[in-house]
């Protein structure tokens, strides 16, 4: 009961945040220092006042500030999201949005997963083998993989898995899984359009569309993967100090438990934060990695529409990563309160 | 330990497994004990050279400032010394069984533990029945049903009301004096022979702490348990203690029963310590106090470790390590004001008080068993 009303309120307090970011959204593209209207026009064109004047009105930027504001936000909020003004000029956002969006929430699951999934483990390990030889092993290559700039890394995973045949004797394009279109380009996510539930019911397209999504994932979540298993592996050294784990080993509870039970739940209180800081970053998209490995994601339809003003998509694609954002905190809320009894009872 | 026959001092050194007097039969016996942190500057020997042994159902006290080693003592005999920390000689035995070498398991359950920070002992995220049971399992083999009801009788046991209600909450709701009697509750659950108390009051404000001496009093009676009560707290010792040892700078320097120690203390340490003890001085003096403070010892001791702060230190203290010998029934002091052969300008009745020259010690020594 208890968790559920604090749960209530941290969704009731995404509103106001919700709102704030879209209006801080609208007040930078029209107030700011980019021009949709010079972007609109051609070179000539510009350095005629009547043609620009056309131009602004036909954006709908000769309205009051305030009047623009509302029916802006109201659109926004009624999902009526429009057309864009110049990136696939005159496309429907609504649908761009849902052909982008689930490349990029797709690459931002498995490069989570991936950072997970290996840094979590890993830092825990040399966490609880502390000054052995395997933890300074897992500390550098920790720090490596953090070190390593994703551009970096993403050309020399694409040189070695193109050259797959040739260096490791096998065909990454053919290997497990054929990919007829090579490392590079879209993961395969269509067959899911209109039935969701066939990432269940169609594991080979399944499959393939992992298979694509897996270099860019690893390079996207590198950094994270490194950060994670550095902040795990301290989080071990504190709380394997904790005297409730001394009592714990003073009362024979053998070695297996208390790092089980004892030591790795508390030791997940300081990682949940990590873990959905770096996941916002990630699901955020990279323009970086998505242009390398030819992704068209949100990454880079936002980089696009927020350089040349085009408002009706920079605020509707704001608005998906707020509303993406807030999820993430949600979820990190709930986790706090699975993980640390101690958190959301009192109201806080 | 340097008890050889070359010492040069006439004095016999109490043999220390002949103190425990019969030797073998005593629940907890240690010997020599060193425990030593290897640190990259230096190795500190927080434990240096410590014997002690702990009878069935006796409460043995031990005292000393911050820093003299209780604490680490208290950790040795768990066996809970971690790297850079590790026992460099020395015997813990349980029983007559050896427990150091890694042979903790042998006897693990039997002897508990309770720490200063009740805060901090029990795991956060668990409830304190959860950590009962757990404990009950492993040392009683009870579980289930079975094991809900003894968590409950047991949170009854260390004075906990509404204890069926309580058994499902988490340590943060439990006030810091109902914690430290949870934490006796899981402590006990292990159904110990021995409890080694690790300043369980200190972190209570003195009420709290008056009614978890009186609920440890009431269960060792129940329970026929030994205790080691560490403290820095003389009149916490005065109360519950029958035997006191002394500890400074990693050593112990001083050994008797509780009344033998409060009466006639033979090193000036006790004697000091004795004397800042609040509300035992003419009101309106000034509280006296041991200036200067406990040093870290780095190497084998070579001198006396209190000299530097001893208001009765003379030219040998520097240069000779005292031993710890008998000066009276059941009672060693570590102090070379007892051993004959040295030089000392201050008047040798004052400070041994009566009774206590070494002639005497060796006239005692046969009737001096422990009552």
């Amino acid at each position: 009961m208890n968790r559920l009303k604090y749960i209530v309120k941290r969704v009731l307090m995404s509103v106001p945040v919700l709102w704030l970011g879209t209006s801080m959204t609208w007040f930078i593209i029209y107030q700011g220092p980019v021009d949709p209207a010079a972007n609109l026009l051609s070179g000539n064109e510009r350095l005629t006042e009547a043609k620009y004047e056309a131009a602004r009105t036909e954006l709908g930027l000769d309205q009051p500030p305030l009047q623009h504001y509302v029916d802006w936000m109201w659109s926004l909020f009624t999902l009526d999201l429009g057309q864009t003004w110049l990136v696939y000029t005159g496309s429907n956002v609504g649908a761009l949005v849902l052909d982008f969006l689930p490349r990029t929430v797709w690459l931002g699951f498995w490069s989570v997963l991936i950072a997970i999934c290996i840094g979590v483990p890993l830092g825990f390990y040399a966490g609880i083998r502390s000054n052995s030889v395997a933890d300074y092993v897992a500390s550098v290559s920790g720090i490596v993989w953090r070190a390593m700039p994703n551009f970096w890394l993403a050309v020399i995973l694409l040189a070695l898995l193109v050259g797959s045949e040739s260096l490791f004797g096998f065909d990454w394009d053919t290997f497990l899984i054929t990919l007829p279109s090579g490392v590079t380009g879209n993961p395969g996510l269509s067959y899911m359009a209109g039935d969701p539930l066939a990432l269940f019911t169609q594991p080979r397209e399944t499959l393939a569309a992992i298979k694509k999504i897996l270099p860019a994932a690893l390079v996207l979540g590198s950094a994270s993967m490194g950060n994670e298993m550095r902040i795990g592996r301290t989080a071990v050294l504190e709380t394997k100090n904790e005297q409730y784990v001394d009592f714990a080993r003073a009362r024979g509870v053998p070695g297996r438990a208390i790092v089980w039970k004892h030591v790795f739940r508390n030791a997940l209180v300081p990682l949940v934060p990590v873990i959905t800081t770096e996941a916002f970053l990630l699901i955020g998209g990279s323009v970086l990695v998505e242009s390398v490995f030819g992704i068209n994601g949100m990454g880079k339809l936002f980089f696009d529409a927020a350089i040349q003003g085009d408002l009706p998509l920079v605020g509707s694609l704001m608005f998906v990563f707020i509303v993406l954002m807030l999820t993430i905190n949600i979820a990190q809320d709930i986790l706090y309160t699975l993980i640390d009894p101690r958190v959301g009872y009192d109201g806080t | 330990m340097a008890a050889d026959g070359a010492d040069p001092h006439a004095e016999r050194p109490v043999d220390e497994a002949a103190r425990a007097d019969g030797g073998g039969d005593a629940l907890l016996e240690v010997e020599g004990l060193t425990t030593v942190f290897h640190t990259d500057k230096e190795t500190i020997r927080a434990v240096d050279d410590v014997s002690f042994s702990v009878e069935e159902g006796e409460t043995l006290g031990i005292v000393g400032e911050s820093g003299s080693g209780k604490s680490v003592t208290a950790r040795s005999i768990l066996g809970l010394i971690d790297s850079p920390g590790v026992i460099e000689s020395g015997s813990i035995r349980f029983r007559g069984d050896e427990l150091t070498g890694d042979n903790w398991d042998t006897h693990r359950g039997d002897i508990s533990i309770v720490f200063q920070d009740p805060s901090n002992s029990l795991n956060p995220v668990y409830t304190v029945g959860n950590q009962i049971r757990e404990t009950l399992r492993i040392h009683q083999g009870i579980r289930g049903q079975e094991a809900r009801e003894e968590a409950v009788r047991l949170l009854e046991s260390v004075g906990i009301p509404d204890a069926r209600r309580r058994v499902t909450e988490y340590p943060h709701q439990f006030s810091g004096g109902m914690r430290q009697r949870a934490v006796i509750a899981v402590a006990l659950a292990c159904d110990p022979d021995l409890l080694v108390c690790d300043e369980p009051t200190t972190a209570l404000d003195v009420t709290i702490q008056a009614q978890i001496l009186e609920l440890l009093d009431d269960l060792q009676d129940e329970e026929d348990l030994a205790i080691v009560f560490i403290t820095h707290d003389m009149g916490v010792i005065e109360e519950t203690a029958d035997r006191v040892n002394v500890m400074y700078a990693g050593e112990m320097v001083e050994s008797a029963p509780v009344g033998e120690l409060f009466d006639r203390p033979q090193h000036p340490y006790t004697r000091g310590l004795l004397a800042s003890i609040p509300g035992r001085t003419v009101s309106g003096d000034r509280l006296p106090t041991i200036g200067g403070e406990v040093p870290t010892p780095t190497a084998e001791a070579t001198d006396c470790r209190f000299a530097d702060r001893c208001p009765e230190a003379f030219d040998a203290c520097e240069r000779v390590h005292p031993e710890p010998i008998r000066v009276g029934p059941d009672h060693t002091a570590a102090c070379l004001l007892h051993e004959e052969g040295y030089e000392h300008d201050l008047d040798a009745g004052d400070l041994r008080g009566e009774g206590t020259t070494d002639g005497d010690a060796d006239a005692v020594a046969d009737g001096g068993d422990r009552a």
